[in-house]
């Protein structure tokens, strides 16, 4: 497992989905749609797009999630309700408010036809301090800050720029491979 | 006045540091609301009874218009006519039962108020904190009008106008107007005004959250003025009736009081009022034209007008019921609003249950049937349909319910049985079934009461301070 270190497993940002700052949430989706279709070529799966600044830095990322919940409805109400866990409700308890809550409001349709033109960087997530990994990490050394930050992906640095991301998925099929090699080595030194 | 300056200061500056993190400045909110003039106007007085431990403690404080009874101990705090009532404390040698464990007390409890700045409030019961059965504490805390401390230990919070705090331990709590907590023990939470939140962890858990539009005509707060609305407006218009009972010292009983029930000198009692046996009636209540049955209650700052009560009717602190009739058995819960009007009445029907902090405000005659769990807000027969259910229905909830502005997750049957088995005590404990020999309860003991006043300093840098007092037998 050692072996390995973070660039090996990585995708080249140049690969990756990516959407200028001034995209729409419609855009970005799409550029998703583009990636995943390239998918069927090549070997990465894309889950999120990279939000670039002017000067083709990385501001942003939009996973699935984020876009899912930019079509939730929002206001004060419902951003109550969805506060509601910390009072001892369930999940299940909060779904049913929110549902309850929503009975008279617009049509979906007309709520994903607004929520199309958003601008996708009210929804992004900007990275924090500990979303992003050295390129010449080491595997084990980042999984260590997978797991603690519970993050889907790292930004992959080479000095102040960001080449590559890595997915929670590639550390999943090394650390993987790595087991499944370990395994067959100790059988085989068994018999 | 310098002291009493200070003094104030020094509990802003305590109870900011405690709410830091929630980003809540009291500061803003409290710092007009009594000119400190006010302060040094009235006395404060204290019961004593034979059937109440005496021991009051009295240091570097103003106590204006506050009233005491039983054990308490006030430090570096500011009361204006606040209710610090004693008479529900635990005693040396009881057992508190707490889950599977059965808690000895080691000796009397103990209501201990320390850097506080309390604004006409209650705060009654015992602590139901198994972690501090001897000392019911309230430190760094500011409340506002109104606001009720029922059992539950505070540290470092804030309650607006209107809130009542019941059975809970809070620490670093912002508690908003006329909201409700009643959840065993919080931290660090800022509850929204109008919020009405019961929970007892893994059992059951009810939230009802007024609309902030409709709430705001009946109790809205902001900083640098007064609370306003309809509650303010409604209590402001009847406070020249206690002006009267404060000011006058042998005030005479304006209604026949059976030998069994207790009517509180300091409780404003206008006309046509009639009073049955086993009857409590605490301080600051104020009774017009109306028939307490056999066992019924008015708690401090209840309002009962033009109304009914049939008997064994709980009228928790600072309800209000106008107009309205209310069968046996009825709970009407801590600083409810129910008005009808003269020419249409509110009927609520026998054994039923209103919610803590519900407001039925009606123009058209309603009827609330038998048996009924009413909550929050209900204008009309069609908001009482949304804001209803039969008691014997919400039993048969064992999973979650979601009814316009109300979510109920656990155990319905729970839920129901705590009520009534809560409800039974307070009828218990408030000698509702004092049969000439056993169940003696509040309405009993509380006849034979004796008050006596304290004043502050009258001029000089410790005007309005009052000075280091001991009083025991």
């Amino acid at each position: 497992m050692k072996d390995y270190i973070v660039k090996d497993l990585m995708v080249p940002i140049s690969e990756y989905a990516t959407v200028p700052e001034e995209a729409t949430l419609y855009e970005t989706v799409m550029a998703l749609e583009k990636a995943q279709e390239t998918f069927q070529q090549n070997r990465y799966s894309h889950r999120a797009v990279l939000i670039l600044d002017k000067n083709d830095r990385v501001i942003g990322k939009l996973s699935q999630m984020d876009f899912l919940r930019a079509l939730e409805p929002r206001d004060a109400n419902l951003d109550q309700i969805r506060k509601f866990k910390r009072f001892g409700f369930t999940r299940k308890a909060v779904a049913l408010q929110q549902e309850e809550y929503l009975k008279n409001s617009p049509p979906i349709l007309d709520v994903y036809s607004k929520a199309a033109k958003l601008k996708v960087t009210d929804f992004m997530q900007r990275p924090t301090e500990g979303e992003y990994v050295d390129e010449n990490t080491s595997l084990d050394m980042a999984l260590h800050q997978v797991t603690a930050g519970s993050n889907l992906s790292l930004l992959v640095t080479r000095g102040a720029d960001i080449i590559g991301v890595l997915r929670l998925a590639d550390v999943f099929a090394a650390v993987f491979h790595s087991m499944k090699e370990s395994e067959s080595h100790l059988s085989d030194g068994a018999t | 006045m310098r002291e009493l300056e200070k003094l104030f200061d020094r509990i802003i500056q305590r109870v900011n540091i405690n709410l830091r993190e929630l980003a809540f400045d009291v500061n803003p909110l409290v710092r007009q609301l009594i000119p400190t003039g006010q302060m040094t106007k009235f006395y404060a007085f204290y019961g004593i009874t034979p059937h109440h431990p005496l021991n009051l403690v009295f240091k570097h404080s103003n106590l204006s218009g506050s009233y005491f009874l039983g054990r308490c101990r006030v430090t570096n705090s500011l009361l204006y006519k606040s209710d610090i009532r004693g008479d529900e404390l635990k005693k040396s040698g009881d057992l508190f039962q707490y889950q599977e464990f059965n808690v000895p007390v080691d000796q009397d409890e103990e209501i201990r108020i320390d850097d506080c700045y309390l604004i006409k409030t209650l705060v009654h019961n015992f602590s139901h904190d198994p972690e501090t059965l001897e000392r019911f504490f309230i430190r760094d805390t500011v409340s506002t009008h109104y606001a009720n401390i029922h059992g539950s230990p505070a540290d470092g919070c804030y309650l607006g106008p209107f809130a009542t705090v019941d059975l809970t331990t809070m620490r670093d709590c912002v508690i908003g107007a006329y909201a409700y907590v009643q959840a065993g023990e919080i931290s660090h939470l800022k509850i929204e005004p109008g919020t009405v939140w019961v929970r007892n962890p893994d059992d059951f858990n009810f939230m009802y959250r007024y609309p902030l539009n409709q709430l705001n005509n009946y109790i809205y707060f902001t900083a640098g003025s007064q609370p306003q609305g309809i509650f303010m407006d409604f209590v402001e218009d009847r406070k020249e009736a206690f002006q009267r009972v404060f000011k006058v010292v042998n005030i005479e009983t304006p209604v026949t009081v059976p030998a069994n029930a207790s009517l509180d000198r300091f409780a404003v009692i206008k006309p046509k009022t009639r009073i049955g046996d086993n009857v409590l009636v605490a301080q600051r209540a104020f009774l017009q034209n109306s028939t307490l049955g056999k066992g019924a209650n008015a708690q401090e700052n209840c309002y009962i007008i033009n109304s009914k009560l049939a008997g064994n009717n709980v009228t928790a602190h600072g309800a209000k019921i106008i107009d309205a009739d209310m069968g046996t058995h009825v709970f009407v819960g801590f600083n409810s609003f129910l008005r009808g009007r003269p020419d249409a009445r509110l009927t609520i029907g026998k054994e039923s249950i209103v919610m803590p902090h519900t407001i039925i405000d009606i123009r058209k005659p309603l009827t609330v049937k038998p048996g009924s769990l009413v909550w929050g807000m209900v204008g009309n027969a069609e908001e009482l349909e949304a804001n209803s259910m039969a008691l014997k229905d919400f039993a048969k909830i064992h999973s979650r319910i979601s009814r316009g502005h109300m979510l109920f997750e656990g155990s319905g049957t729970n839920f129901v049985n705590a009520f009534q088995e809560r409800i039974h005590h307070i009828l218990e404990a408030n000698g509702a079934f004092y049969n000439g020999n056993l169940n003696r309860g509040h309405a009993q003991k509380n006849q034979n009461i004796s008050f006596n006043t304290i004043q502050p300093y009258p001029k000089g840098d410790k005007e309005g301070m009052y000075p280091t007092i001991i009083i025991q037998p």
